[in-house]
């Protein structure tokens, strides 16, 4: 029975980044509205895809990401595929440049985050101003980047902890 | 932070160099991007979408409730610190109102002097159906809602939702137990409008901007339109009721007049669902040849000569901004 238990609770800590990024995706479906409506809901899986692809893509595989992303497009009503796209595409840059990134200094990880949220905010308002047919005000995409650029490096130490203490069982 | 990657890069990853299965997926999610661009309106599509909302609700209605606590609690402590402008402004809002009830008094005495004429046919009964928002689209292209009643509880596709500042938006899409509410200040959003004081019927085109002004395209007599001036729903199409509030109009263009709404996103909690049956010709008739073959009364003959007045209106209202759009 032992090994059952330690079975699940292996399960269980595999599965922890995928969660994460499903409970980032209901947070983002939930009526938040931080400070009144001033702030916007940062983009806790952006975080979650970043962070995991680019530190430990095996306790993130694509499939995880896809449902993170489709989670994402079905609660928000938009375009289904969307959000896996994106994120997908921010998963593959991050592996790509994981050599480049693993063991530098902190704010150059979060450097690197800035760079990917402002790569989707261009590729998401050139898709929707196309899909629509009009130039998009830009104001409420940067300013959704700009505060979830700012929150990074907290959930980056909260998901570093996490992932060292409790994932990889040292 | 800096152990990350550093003595642990041998263990961490199983696969740490396979693009195989992110350009899988990837192509997966562009297939289903572009079927899903292609055939928007897909019942396949609209079945995903209503079957995540009621597998969600419940979720959302988990973060929901002590989203809702912090809230109150917040906005008591924000209180305090406006005691004094509140208590000016509650003064003059007072004020203001009191000049309203006069108003409404009078309204009154005329609603029934004309009640009281036979000519007189009441509108059609509105029942609102109460909802709680549970959940909404944070983001930056995407403004909905959805809120905690359904089908079950009478909702349909279509229906207008206000809440007690004025409109809110209209449902696009129903499950058994929730629905989403599509915003005003969506891309997706068209509403047939009027403008009081200038008597001009529009459509009110949502324009994504992060504080919720819309313009008013195709304007049949757009030079009479000036800030200031209510604008409410106009029932043109047969599917909102009319004269729901929608907001003021606060700028003028030559194409567009830029209108604030009443409504106010970040403070909707309570919203109330508008299920509104508009008079259809066909239903009347049959309605009047039953009713003249059971009982040859004067009344039905009336009632089929009445009734079609307000679609003839709705279309009349319709027509006249066609002409304008090719200027």
């Amino acid at each position: 029975m032992a090994s059952r238990a330690e079975n699940l609770a292996r399960i269980a800590r595999a599965a922890t980044p995928t969660l994460l990024g499903v409970f980032g995706a209901f947070m983002l479906a939930a009526p938040l509205r931080l400070f009144e409506g001033a702030v916007a809901t940062p983009l806790i899986p952006l975080v979650v895809v970043y962070f995991w692809s680019l530190y430990s893509p095996g306790h993130l595989p694509a499939a995880s990401i896809f449902f993170i992303g489709l989670l994402q497009d079905l609660l928000s009503g938009g375009p289904l595929g969307l959000w896996p796209a994106v994120y997908l595409a921010v998963q593959y840059v991050a592996i790509s440049q994981q050599s480049y990134f693993l063991g530098r200094e902190t704010h150059v990880v979060w450097m690197g985050f800035a760079v990917a949220a402002a790569s989707v905010s261009i590729i998401l308002w050139l898709f929707m101003s196309l899909m629509s047919a009009t130039l998009l005000p830009l104001g409420g995409l940067v300013f959704q980047m700009l505060t979830t650029i700012a929150v990074y490096p907290l959930f980056a130490v909260a998901f570093g902890n996490l992932h060292r203490r409790v994932i990889i069982e040292v | 932070m800096d152990v990350l990657g550093q003595d642990k890069r041998e263990v961490f990853g199983l696969r740490t160099n396979s693009h195989t299965g992110t350009l899988l997926f990837s192509l997966v999610a562009l297939i289903l991007l572009l079927s899903s661009l292609y055939a928007a309106e897909a019942s396949v599509f609209e079945k995903a979408r209503e079957t995540a909302m009621e597998t969600a609700s419940p979720i959302l209605k988990l973060f929901s409730g002590p989203i809702g606590w912090i809230h109150d609690r917040v906005g008591d402590v924000g209180d305090y610190f406006r005691v004094l402008e509140q208590n000016k402004a509650l003064r003059e809002e007072n004020a203001a109102l009191r000049q309203w009830e006069e108003e409404a008094r009078s309204l009154r005495a005329v609603i029934s002097a004309l009640e009281e004429l036979d000519a007189y046919e009441a509108p059609p009964t509105i029942k609102p159906i109460n909802a709680f928002v549970i959940g909404e689209a944070n983001e930056a292209y995407a403004h909905s809602m959805i809120v905690n009643a359904g089908a079950k509880a009478g909702a349909a596709v279509g229906y207008a939702a206000v809440d007690e500042r004025g409109m809110i938006g209209r449902l696009v899409s129903v499950s058994n137990n929730a629905s989403r509410i599509l915003l005003l200040n969506d891309i997706q959003s068209r509403i047939p409008v009027f403008v009081e004081g200038s008597f001009v019927e529009g459509l009110l085109v949502g324009r994504s901007t992060s504080n919720p002004t819309i313009a008013i395209t195709m304007l049949a007599n757009g030079a009479r339109i000036e800030p200031g001036q209510r604008v409410v729903t106009s029932g043109a199409g047969g599917v909102l009721p009319r004269g729901l509030t929608v907001g003021v109009v606060s700028k003028v263009t030559d194409k567009e007049a830029v209108v604030e709404l009443a409504a106010d996103y970040a403070r909707t909690r309570l919203v109330r669902i508008i299920s509104y049956e508009f008079p259809q010709i066909d239903e009347i008739e049959q309605g009047a040849e039953s009713q003249s073959t059971s009982v040859p009364d004067q009344s039905a003959v009336e009632r089929s000569d009445d009734q079609p007045a307000p679609q003839a209106q709705a279309a009349a209202a319709t027509a006249p901004p066609s002409p304008d759009e090719g200027d």
